[in-house]
């Protein structure tokens, strides 16, 4: 009995021993730590040999400013989770092992599985560096219940930029002082909707193909697509049928949404399931539809928002394949699906796709159909494909602060446009300043 | 003024101990602070010379163009401003409003315990999780504070994203959080003056507010020479973590302080170089700030 | 009469304000109690509540559950505690020799001090700092967090000044005693300094309490984190619909700064009156 017990702890000594820790360092907060919790220690059951230390690490900026003092001090993570707009960054950065090198060794690893959308936002100079794992898009949430109660037809969501105004017109109620009591719609003052909206109509943001065949040398989106959008934007705000919110409010507008002050809402397809309680709970029934856009636009498509996962260099060999192997097991269909479930971003695989829709998912939740379909709806040029820009967040900040100058009466929309690309184009010149 | 320890004692070791006893008393401080306060702080200075990509892998020798770029930049200019009016206008306002309820606090009116217990709890909340409470506040359409003006004003006001109002919330804010500090000591200092002063001071009709402003005010100088140099450099440094979550220095940079420019530059768009030329700046600024302000400002405080 | 009759009305209207002015100073803190006990789909409902109408406790154990509050609660005080008696140490001992003390160098090494305040701490020195504490080996661990800490210039500061108003006599009597410096400063200073360092206390506590960035950069594990980064890790970006259950870790981790504030301010207030700062 005796040896027996020695022989047991002496072999899991060794396997204890023999284990290989990787460290994993999301942006992910409230219940998605559980649940990225969940998915490790299902991906360590499966790996006895690996330990996967997850740690949440603050927003994607604090992520991004704590990979870079651990990258300093040589002691960074194995696997983390960057913006999807830090993508140059990283690059340029030269501290990552590109994905592409690691699935050119690996012949079990089918990229042909993923959608293409998706491959096509991270695949840079042909080059796939970083594994997608949350992708999102927007799309407009709509009250059929405040549709109804303002004589308008609730399978009927607004489609063109002409028809938004129009429905805004129409579902906003003041009081008799001015004040608002209800209004059109509302969406968070993120520079992100911006490029959706220029994206939809098929145009870029910035030169090289929107960065995607060489560093961008200006920003280009001074353009009429921009234009209308602005203009919009402008609109909307000046009558009073929009809420404003402050930068990068998604609490915010999704608050104004969910208490029915406001009609209609474009967000992430990330929000599906919130709104699908919230309207359950608050007694209104939701409508999701693609987002609306200028009846003359070209026709293009949405980009892909979230973040994806990196693998960081300057390990052993035998960590960087456990941490490879980490990332391909988050990226199967059965966690990419387990992920979806608990969080509302979408899989990023077509096998995922096509089990969730024999399953009768779609025909459950109908609004993450519509996602899916204004998704696969998107045609595939440089323009939809997203920009690349190394000094994206600074130029994101550019634009939010033109479009808060416009609302505030500023500058004129088209003033605004042309102030924002003239100051983007300063930022990218400065960033590329280091790389010549 | 105090002479210091000049009597050897034969116990201790005599004259020369005595003579370094307070270099050694000063080592703890000075050994932390140069290890950790100003190594660092070279360090970054030193990296205002440069520019630097975001992971460091490319050191570019700029010398003083990132100072010169500064001062081109609309942008900064913009910041500066802005700083000088949000310091100025939550200086004011903390100091005075600080003195009164301190000069009320005092009159130990029933309940005064109370009052003074809750006053704290603006210190106590960290800036983020203030910022997020006061933005639920006055959010323009579900906010308390607009549900109360609509009320009783008829009006909506958007507090956090026009102009002026997102400045005037900013202010309040950083009002709220900066006056149970001050009035701490205020209130402390209220204590050694004499009842019946105060009191008279404080019930001859009209001229009751004059009265308090020239008799008790003068008192409190050495307080008040305090507190505004703790305040100031309260409202310098530490009001980007405020700013980031009420306004996001909007709308339109309008509330974009030069610590929230910084904050910006150094972590979201990681701007190195410039970030750390900002530090600089701001160090000379406060240091020039200081230097005035001890030299003139100590002539009217009134020491008894 | 008349005399009487004005204090009156200037008493009621003292009160008056009183109530007014600590209604408005509290509004954050009841609305953070309010919502923390409010079920998820009501926190946003119109008109705005400022007092809970139900009691739904199971956001506090939804905190809980969520983040291992009770560990980083733990980690923040052994923190902010650390960081308070390291500070008073070495506050009071720097305050000592500038107040009591003549010696070369006085007063470039208190400008020298002085001067550290005009450094944004929290951000870019960040970086370095975290360089030095990979030299020393101490990321990941308590060290990093609080020995960069333990002392300050408004610490000094405010011994200085308070030092500065204890009678000298009290000290030529020391010396006639035949004490040396550091008893004097054991068994007669110090005692009557209490109340100083209770509000100093205070300071540094909530200070130290209120950390964010630095202790997310430097820790490693979760078991290591502080309550503030808690909090945050209760805030799930990208949907909005816990506020309840945020609040409650907010109240949770607001409670031992209002508490330590309760035990101390008595002190706090008797002291400053001694120190004479009034002049």
């Amino acid at each position: 009995m005796r040896k027996l017990l020695i022989v047991i702890l002496l072999v899991s000594t060794i396997f204890a021993f023999a284990k290989v820790k990787i460290q994993f360092w999301h942006a992910m907060g409230g219940w998605r730590i559980e649940l990225l919790q969940k998915m490790a220690e299902e991906f360590m059951k499966q790996n006895p040999d690996i330990e996967v230390e997850v740690q949440y690490t603050g927003s994607y900026r604090d992520t991004l400013n704590k990979l870079i003092a651990a990258v300093k001090a040589g002691t960074p993570p194995h696997v983390v989770q960057i913006y999807e707009i830090g993508t140059q960054v990283m690059i340029d950065g030269d501290i990552a092992i590109p994905i592409e090198d690691l699935i050119k060794k690996d012949p079990t690893f089918d990229i042909g599985k993923f959608l293409p959308q998706v491959l096509n936002y991270y695949r840079v100079n042909g080059k796939l560096y970083s594994m997608p794992f949350n992708s999102s898009n927007p799309i407009l949430y709509y009250n059929k219940t405040l549709f109804k109660k303002a004589g308008l037809d609730p399978e009927k969501p607004p489609r063109t930029f002409e028809e938004l105004i129009e429905y805004c017109r129409k579902l906003t109620i003041k009081d008799e002082k001015g004040n608002i009591v209800q209004a059109g719609i509302t969406w968070p003052l993120h520079s992100w909707f911006f490029e959706q909206f220029v994206a939809l109509q098929n145009a870029p943001l910035v030169d090289n193909d929107n960065g995607r065949s060489g560093r961008p040398t200006k920003a280009v989106f001074n353009h009429e697509a921009a234009r209308r959008f602005f203009r919009l934007w402008y609109t909307l705000s000046k009558e009073g049928i929009m809420i404003n919110t402050k930068k990068e409010d998604w609490t915010g507008a999704r608050q104004l949404f969910i208490s029915q002050k406001v009609a209609m809402l474009i967000s992430s397809t990330s929000d599906v399931k919130l709104m699908m309680d919230a309207a359950k709970e608050n007694g209104f029934e939701l409508g999701t539809a693609f987002l609306p856009k200028p009846k003359e636009a070209e026709q293009g498509g949405v980009v892909i928002g979230g973040g994806s996962l990196w693998i960081i260099k300057g390990h052993p060999k035998d960590e960087i394949e456990a941490a490879w192997k980490f990332v391909k097991w988050m990226a199967e269909p059965e966690q990419q699906i387990e992920w979806h479930l608990g969080t509302g971003y979408f899989p990023v695989r077509k096998d995922a796709v096509e089990e969730l829709l024999y399953k009768g998912y779609y025909a459950e939740y109908p609004h993450h159909l519509t996602a899916l379909l204004q998704l696969l709806f998107s045609v595939q040029t440089p323009n939809t494909r997203g920009a690349i820009i190394g000094a994206f967040p600074k130029v994101r900040d550019i634009i939010e602060t033109a479009i808060e100058r416009m609302i505030n009466g500023e500058m004129t929309p088209e003033k605004a446009l042309e102030w924002a690309e003239k100051e983007a184009t300063k930022a990218i010149q400065e960033y590329n300043e280091l790389y010549e | 003024m105090k002479k210091g320890w000049d009597i050897p004692h034969p116990f201790f070791g005599g004259e020369e101990v005595r003579k370094i006893l307070p270099y050694i008393l000063l080592i703890p401080t000075f050994l932390v602070i140069i290890l950790f306060i100003y190594w660092p702080a070279v360090y970054s200075f030193k990296l205002s010379l440069y520019r630097i990509a975001p992971f460091g892998n490319r050191m570019i020798f700029v010398g003083f163009k990132n100072f010169a770029k500064l001062f081109h930049n609309p942008e900064y200019i913009n910041s500066i401003s802005v700083t000088v009016i949000y310091v100025v206008s939550s200086m004011l306002i903390t100091l005075f409003l600080s003195f009164f309820i301190a000069i009320l606090l005092n009159m130990k009116l029933p309940g005064n315990a109370v009052y003074r217990t809750l006053i704290f709890a603006p210190y106590a909340i960290s800036p983020a999780i203030a910022g997020t409470l006061w933005t639920f506040l006055l959010n323009p359409v579900v906010g308390h504070v607009n549900y109360f003006f609509s009320k009783f004003f008829g009006i909506q006001v958007e507090w956090l994203t026009t102009k002026p109002f997102a400045l005037y919330a900013l202010i309040f804010a950083t009002v709220w959080k900066t006056l149970p500090f001050n009035i701490i000591f205020y209130l402390a200092g209220l204590q050694n003056i004499p009842d019946e002063l105060l009191e008279s001071s404080m019930i001859d009709g009209a001229n009751a507010w004059t009265r308090t402003w020239k008799i008790i005010f003068p008192l409190l100088s050495p307080i008040t020479f305090y507190l505004v140099i703790m305040n100031i450099i309260s409202f310098m440094f530490a009001s980007f973590a405020i700013i980031d979550v009420m306004t996001k220095g909007g709308p339109g940079d309008y509330t974009t302080t030069m610590i929230y420019r910084l904050f910006l530059d150094a972590f979201a768009f990681q701007r190195t170089g410039s970030a750390a030329a900002q530090s600089v700046i701001m160090f000379i600024i406060m240091a020039i700030v200081t230097i005035v302000y001890f030299k003139f400002g100590e002539r009217r405080v009134h020491y008894q | 009469m008349r005399k009487s009759r004005k204090k009156l009305i200037t008493m009621l209207v003292a009160e008056a304000i009183l109530i007014v002015f600590t209604i408005i100073v509290t509004l954050p803190l009841f609305l953070a109690i309010t919502i923390s006990l409010q079920k998820p789909e009501t926190v946003f409902s119109y008109p705005p509540k400022l007092f809970p109408r139900s009691f739904h406790w199971q956001n506090y154990v939804e905190a809980f559950r969520l983040v291992p509050l009770a560990r980083l609660m733990l980690n923040s005080l052994v923190i902010a505690s650390s960081i308070t008696l390291g500070k008073l140490f070495t506050g009071t001992l720097a305050g000592y020799a500038f107040a009591n003390f003549r010696f070369k160098g006085k007063e470039v090494s208190f400008a020298l001090l002085f001067a550290t305040l005009f450094l944004p701490a929290e951000t870019v020195m960040i970086l370095p700092l975290f360089l030095i504490m990979k030299k020393f080996n101490w990321i990941n661990t308590y060290w990093a967090l609080i020995i960069p800490f333990t002392a300050s210039a408004t610490n000094t500061f405010l011994m200085r000044q308070h030092f500065l108003t204890i009678p000298r006599e009290l000290e030529d009597a020391a010396k006639i005693d035949g004490a040396s410096p550091m008893t004097y400063f054991r068994k007669i200073l110090l005692p009557l300094s209490r109340s100083m360092l209770a509000g100093a206390s205070i300071i540094n506590f909530v200070y130290a309490w209120n950390m964010y960035l630095w202790p997310l950069i430097v820790t490693m594990e979760d078991r290591m984190k502080t309550v503030q980064i808690g909090v945050k890790m209760l805030i799930d970006a990208e949907s909005a619909n816990n506020w309840g259950v945020i609040m409650a870790g907010t109240v949770v981790a607001l409670a031992p700064t209002l508490i330590v504030f309760l035990l101390l301010q008595n002190l706090f207030v008797k002291s400053l009156v001694r120190s004479g700062m009034k002049g």
